[in-house]
């Protein structure tokens, strides 16, 4: 799966080119995280191509999730599509990310 | 709980056994003295008998009556109920008897010997009574009196059912009093236990189905053994310490600033999740450690030493640039002494200012190139009025052509003017569509004749192509102009001198489109999407010499969706850029 990373200021903006399943979502936690420990914690999940995510992703991104709450964050995600944001609210999971329409407002947030 | 009962058990029996040999004992008294009172009664009785019969006897005796004495001592048995009743005379011999058989002597003697006994007595239950006859000697009555059939039944009836009575109070006393003691017996049985070291509440409580008692005992119990166990109450205490504590951590970690307190020799003596991560370490690493190698940087370092040490006063920030393998970013140290004795010598707040910087950069580069955009035509406006100002010659062809200049100038001004604005709203959210009639051919002129003079300079050939029919269509006329500018301007500042730029209107059913079509550097592939983002400047090195917001495409694309069209792009590096703005005709209305 494609990853796009690209730096808007100071903040690494991730973008999952396809849905967070299996081994992509593994692949995807892994390259969250490299950029976590580059930018120091900066950074905002594009999920504007994610169409699905399944309970592998959303470990992932749990875990991710963590990792940036251990720096007094929360780990921002943008533009999910209503079938991830279900999926989020049935598992009970929304209260551990923060929701953003688009990826400028997301990066405004860290000032 | 047995001995209570085994207590209660035998102290009612005894008490029980006692009162029965009572009962027993003052029957068998009541009954002694009822028959000793019968006898006595009928000793009595007998004496008052014997004493009249012998006085009538001794005067029929002296009277030689022997037959109507015979029937006396007949009618005397009889009526007084004696077994024995005779006279006696001599030796032994029976003269007169109430049972016939037993008369020895059928005829009267005139005289007798005197008899071994003279005196009245008794021997066993017969009474013997002298009868003096004179003349003839001393002869003896004898009676026994019948045994005495008292019926003693009502009496012991009555003394049995007394007995039964009485047991029966006592049995219903004794079933009272038990219950009513029972819980008495519990507590005492409980102390007890207290006395030999049980502590358990559970083992000292007694059942609350005995009433009052038993709950306000089991209440007492409870407190005790709550207040005897001093080491639960230690661990209790412990926990709520250590909560308390844990409470002020999990406070601390979720600050996005970095706490960090350090003592007089460089040690961290405590650090919150967030200055882990600024420091690039993990927390179980960091505190007690000496913290001078990960503070990366030596005016840092001094700062801290000094004043952790004491030999400085007052705070210091110091903002430190890092660039290394994993990243880059601007953090901001600020170190304050603290003076409380025990609580640390440093303290050291750090903040990721590294977005701010970046959003300071852009914005001072902005209001830079803003301030240059502003300041060209407003150079060539003065330049051209003073000129104006100063000419003698009156040549009006000189002078209609410096206030055509004006004209454009004032009009390039305005859409700087118009950008800033709508950048700002763009930044605010606020951003809003005025909706007026935009003539597309007359807008388009009027571009060409803005850029004609641009086109001349670089020599590049500068083409606008309307279809015959022009539509009118309803959206912002400042920020469609300015789009349109935009576009057309990119052009020019990325085509080399020679180039090619052509603009064409195409017309389809429901939308417009403007091609602008340029010969210049292109766009390389990866950057396609990235040229649309807001201070975006491409890589190429031929960009960065020439000057611009990097806002200007953010703009046009805004503007364009915010009309419900869009701008989209296709090149190639080297051979040049198309870029596409697509606006909806809500009427197809021809011009």
């Amino acid at each position: 799966m494609k990853i796009n990373e690209k730096r808007q200021g100071a903040v690494t903006i991730i973008q999952p080119a396809a849905a967070l399943v299996s081994a992509d979502a593994e692949q995807f936690g892994e390259a969250a995280t490299r950029a976590m420990n580059a930018s120091l914690g900066r950074i905002v999940v594009d999920l504007s191509a994610v169409a699905f995510v399944d309970s592998r992703g959303l470990e992932v991104l749990l875990d991710l999730a963590e990792e940036v709450e251990r720096g007094g964050r929360t780990l921002k995600l943008c533009m999910t599509n209503p079938t991830v944001r279900q999926v989020l609210e049935l598992t009970g999971l929304v209260p551990h990310f923060e929701y953003f329409d688009d990826t400028h407002s997301a990066v405004r947030s860290f000032l | 709980m047995f001995s209570a009962d085994a207590a209660m058990a035998s102290t009612g029996i005894a008490a029980v056994a006692v009162l029965v040999m009572v009962l027993i004992a003052m029957s068998a008294w009541v009954l002694r003295s009822q028959r000793i009172a019968v006898e006595v009664a009928r000793q009595q009785e007998t004496d008052a008998i014997g004493s009249l019969l012998s006085e009538s006897a001794g005067r029929m005796l002296a009277a030689g009556e022997l037959s109507p004495l015979r029937s006396a001592i007949s009618t005397a048995a009889r009526n007084w109920d004696l077994s024995v009743c005779r006279i006696v005379v001599g030796k032994q011999q029976v003269i007169a008897d109430a049972d016939p058989h037993q008369i020895s002597m059928q005829t009267l003697p005139d005289q007798w010997s005197q008899l071994a006994q003279n005196d009245s007595s008794t021997a066993g239950e017969a009474q013997f009574f002298p009868i003096e006859v004179p003349g003839r000697g001393i002869a003896q009555l004898q009676i026994v009196p019948a045994a005495a059939k008292v019926d003693y039944w009502q009496t012991q009836a009555g003394m049995g059912v007394g007995a039964v009575i009485v047991l029966t109070a006592l049995l219903l006393l004794y079933r009272f009093t038990a219950g009513k003691l029972r819980p008495m017996w519990l507590v005492r049985d409980a102390l007890g236990a207290v006395a030999a070291g049980d502590r358990s509440a559970d083992r000292l409580s007694i059942s609350p189905t005995f009433g009052e008692e038993a709950v306000a005992w089991n209440a007492l119990v409870g407190e005790a053994c709550r207040g005897a166990q001093p080491n639960l109450q230690r661990t209790s205490d412990q926990r709520a310490a250590r909560e308390q504590a844990s409470d002020l951590d999990a406070a601390c970690d979720v600050m996005t600033s970095g706490l960090l307190l350090v003592d007089a020799r460089m040690r961290a003596k405590f650090a919150n999740g967030a200055t882990a991560v600024y420091l690039r370490t993990r927390r179980e690493k960091l505190v007690g450690q000496d913290i001078s190698a990960l503070l990366g940087d030596d005016r840092v370092l001094n700062a801290v030493r000094s004043i952790a040490t004491g030999s400085a006063q007052g705070s210091v920030t110091i903002e430190v640039e890092r660039k290394d393998e994993n990243g880059s970013g601007v953090l901001r140290f600020t170190v304050r002494p603290v003076r409380k004795s025990d609580a640390g010598a440093a303290m050291i707040v750090i903040d990721d200012i590294t977005q701010q910087r970046v959003a300071d950069a852009a914005r001072n580069s902005f209001v830079a190139q803003v301030a240059h955009e502003l300041r060209t035509p407003l150079t060539n406006i003065r330049l051209y009025v003073e000129t104006a100002i100063e000419d003698d010659t009156g040549d009006v062809a000189q002078l209609r052509n410096a206030l055509n200049i004006v004209n454009s100038e004032s009009r390039r001004l305005e859409r700087t003017v118009s950008e800033m604005l709508s950048v700002s709203e763009i930044e605010a959210g606020s951003i809003r569509l005025r909706s007026d009639d935009v003539r597309l051919d007359e807008m388009l002129n009027e571009v060409k004749g803005d850029f004609a003079q641009q086109a001349k300079d670089k020599n590049i050939t500068f083409e606008v192509s309307l279809p015959p029919k022009t539509p009118t269509l309803q959206g912002d006329r400042d920020k469609i102009i300015l789009t349109v500018h935009n576009l057309i301007g990119n052009a020019f500042k990325y085509t080399p001198r020679g180039g090619r730029i052509a603009v064409t209107l195409d017309v389809q059913t429901g939308k417009a489109l403007l091609d602008v079509a340029d010969s210049g550097i292109g766009i390389a592939p990866d950057e396609a999407e990235l040229v649309f983002d807001r201070f975006y400047r491409s890589k190429d090195e031929r960009v960065s010499k020439i000057t611009g917001t990097g806002l200007g495409l953010t703009l046009a694309r805004e503007i364009a969706r915010l009309h419900g069209g869009d701008v989209t792009l296709q090149s190639e590096i080297n051979k040049g850029s198309t870029f596409t703005l697509s606006l909806p005709l809500t009427e197809a209305r021809a011009a």
